[in-house]
């Protein structure tokens, strides 16, 4: 019936202020979306990638705090549209047009942008988060959202109870997947028709009729309170009656790495020999960042006794990364590091140019970019030692921060 | 004794809605630009804002609008202007009512008494 028309009436809007407090350090210096993954991307490029690969290309992204690293990323590597042919990704950081508030919440972030959306007039906007990981054809969404004329259609995808309980928005849905009841992150969640141990989860991604949009975050800003779709302007929706559908995402991965547990455990699915998040496809490529510095390196093959060997498994290793005569098994190897003779990397992420004497041993680690890990240092060996000098997660994961001098007099000094 | 904030630019406009409002019962504090009425707005607690769009001092009657509703989410505004196309911005959205200017102020004084009446009975 329509072609790509729902997709040129269609702004997208990628929030992008989350400030990421349970990934700290990661955070530190930067803004949720722009945390590095994967060694050659930033968690925004996965929401942009899908924009990209389902033809949408009016993209806002709505930054706030520590925008700095998001900004220039965007800049190097996401100057790839044409402004001149109506295609764009622009950042927009609060204007304080309508007060001189920051961002208070989601929906606060489009009622402040309003104006924006007064001047683009778009039939549609899909409104996304910059910090989700999955893959998806937004095209399939907004075929059904405007096939179902729904005010709202949220995106949802079946996820154990068990999964789901207090950590997730979950959707209650009635006849033809019109959204009865949003919960957000209930203690029990109640499961989704027909099944026992599944329940319906949102995943922050929301086509909205324009007016619909605009109406609903207006209502939202004169209510006192929080500002966030899912917590109430949504349920807001239901309430007053606005069509909210439920559209079931066909993949099955989506993750949100909120915690420094989720990233690492993100990272130890790409390693693995068929993860579940596909980097390759040509079909729906990533774009990442676009850096260069050499293919990887890995040299010293071993052989007659004392000489150095380096064995690399399941791991990734970025471009302009040199591995010299060191062992690297589950572990994600960022652009420009290098790993010197005799040291042994396990489980562990290394972002870009950090690098890593010899006989060094990183076990169940992430080491932001930038740092320098001394002959003989240990990390991951001895948790009260790692707790005193870098973060632990609670799953145990040591996180060093980007750029800091390691701890000096004790270094290595605890085997 | 309700209190009415009138932001109006125009001298003589404004004298005759304040005068006309006194008559009606109501108290009228007047603002003649966006900037004093967002401050009268904060001091002295209106019950309803009548606002007028097209305002001198570089800011127009809609963001003071958004910028007293920032301040006092749930004080009516009702946007009294001689043009209807401001009622396809957005942002007239946020107001109560949207009101033309005419010689008639029955319209006007309608939507007062409905903004008032609903204020009520949200605090009820």
């Amino acid at each position: 019936m329509h072609g790509t028309w729902p997709l040129r009436d269609t702004l997208v809007m990628v929030l992008a202020g989350g400030q990421g407090e349970r990934l700290y350090p990661l955070t530190k210096d930067r803004a949720k979306p722009a945390v590095p993954f994967a060694g050659d991307f930033r968690l925004i490029d996965f929401t942009l990638s899908n924009c990209l690969n389902s033809g949408l290309r009016r993209i806002y992204v709505l930054t706030q705090y520590k925008s700095e690293s998001l900004d220039q990323h965007l800049r190097t590597s996401w100057d790839v549209f044409s402004p001149e042919i109506g295609e764009w990704i622009t950042t927009r950081p609060p204007q304080k047009r309508m007060s001189d508030d920051w961002y208070l919440g989601t929906a606060d972030a489009i009622y402040q942008n309003v104006y924006t959306l007064q001047t683009e007039r778009p039939r549609h906007v899909l409104v996304l988060s910059g910090d989700h990981l999955y893959r998806m054809d937004y095209s399939l969404l907004l075929e059904e959202h405007t096939r179902t004329a729904a005010h709202v259609t949220v995106a949802c995808m079946e996820r154990p109870l068990a999964e789901a309980a207090g950590n997730l928005g979950v959707l209650v849905v009635g006849e033809n997947d019109a959204v009865v009841r949003l919960e957000e992150k209930p203690s029990r969640p109640a499961p989704s028709p027909g099944r026992a141990d599944t329940c319906l989860c949102s995943m922050g991604v929301y086509a909205f009729q324009t007016e619909a949009l605009v109406r609903s975050v207006i209502e939202d800003a004169k209510r006192s309170g929080g500002h966030d779709f899912a917590r109430d302007v949504l349920p807001a929706m239901v309430r007053s009656g606005a069509q909210v559908h439920a559209y079931r995402f066909p993949g099955r991965y989506w993750r949100d790495v909120g915690t420094i547990d989720a990233y690492w455990e993100a990272h130890m699915d790409l390693v693995r020999v068929q993860p579940v998040l596909n980097l390759y496809g040509r079909d729906w490529p990533f774009r990442g960042e676009t850096q260069h510095g050499g293919p990887a390196k890995i040299v010293f093959a071993g052989g007659s006794p004392g000489t150095p060997k380096a064995e690399v498994f399941n791991s990734l290793i970025c471009h302009g990364a040199i591995v010299s005569g060191a062992y690297v098994c589950d572990s994600v190897i960022g652009p420009g590091a290098r790993i010197e003779v005799g040291s042994r990397i396990e489980q562990s992420i290394i972002m870009d140019r950090t690098a890593i004497g010899r006989d060094v041993r990183i076990r169940r680690a992430i080491i932001d970019k930038d740092n320098t890990i001394p002959d003989g240092a240990r990390i991951g060996y001895d948790i009260d030692w790692d707790r005193r000098h870098f973060t632990v997660s609670e799953g145990g994961v040591v996180v060093m921060p980007k750029r800091v001098p390691f701890p000096r007099a004790d270094a290595g000094a605890h085997e | 004794m309700a209190r009415i904030l009138l932001v109006e630019d125009e001298e003589n406009v404004r004298l005759l809605y304040k005068q006309e409002l006194e008559e009606q019962g109501y108290e009228v504090l007047c603002a003649g630009d966006g900037r004093t009425a967002v401050k009268m707005a904060r001091e002295m607690c209106p019950d309803v804002v009548i606002m007028d769009i097209n305002l001198p001092e570089r800011m127009d009657g809609i963001e003071s609008m958004s910028r007293i509703l920032s301040h006092s989410k749930d004080t009516p505004v009702i946007l009294n202007t001689g043009y209807s196309e401001y009622q396809d911005s957005f942002m007239s959205w946020a107001a109560d009512a949207y009101v033309l200017k005419s010689a008639d102020l029955e319209p006007l004084l309608e939507a007062i008494r409905d903004a008032l009446e609903k204020r009520s009975q949200a605090r009820e």
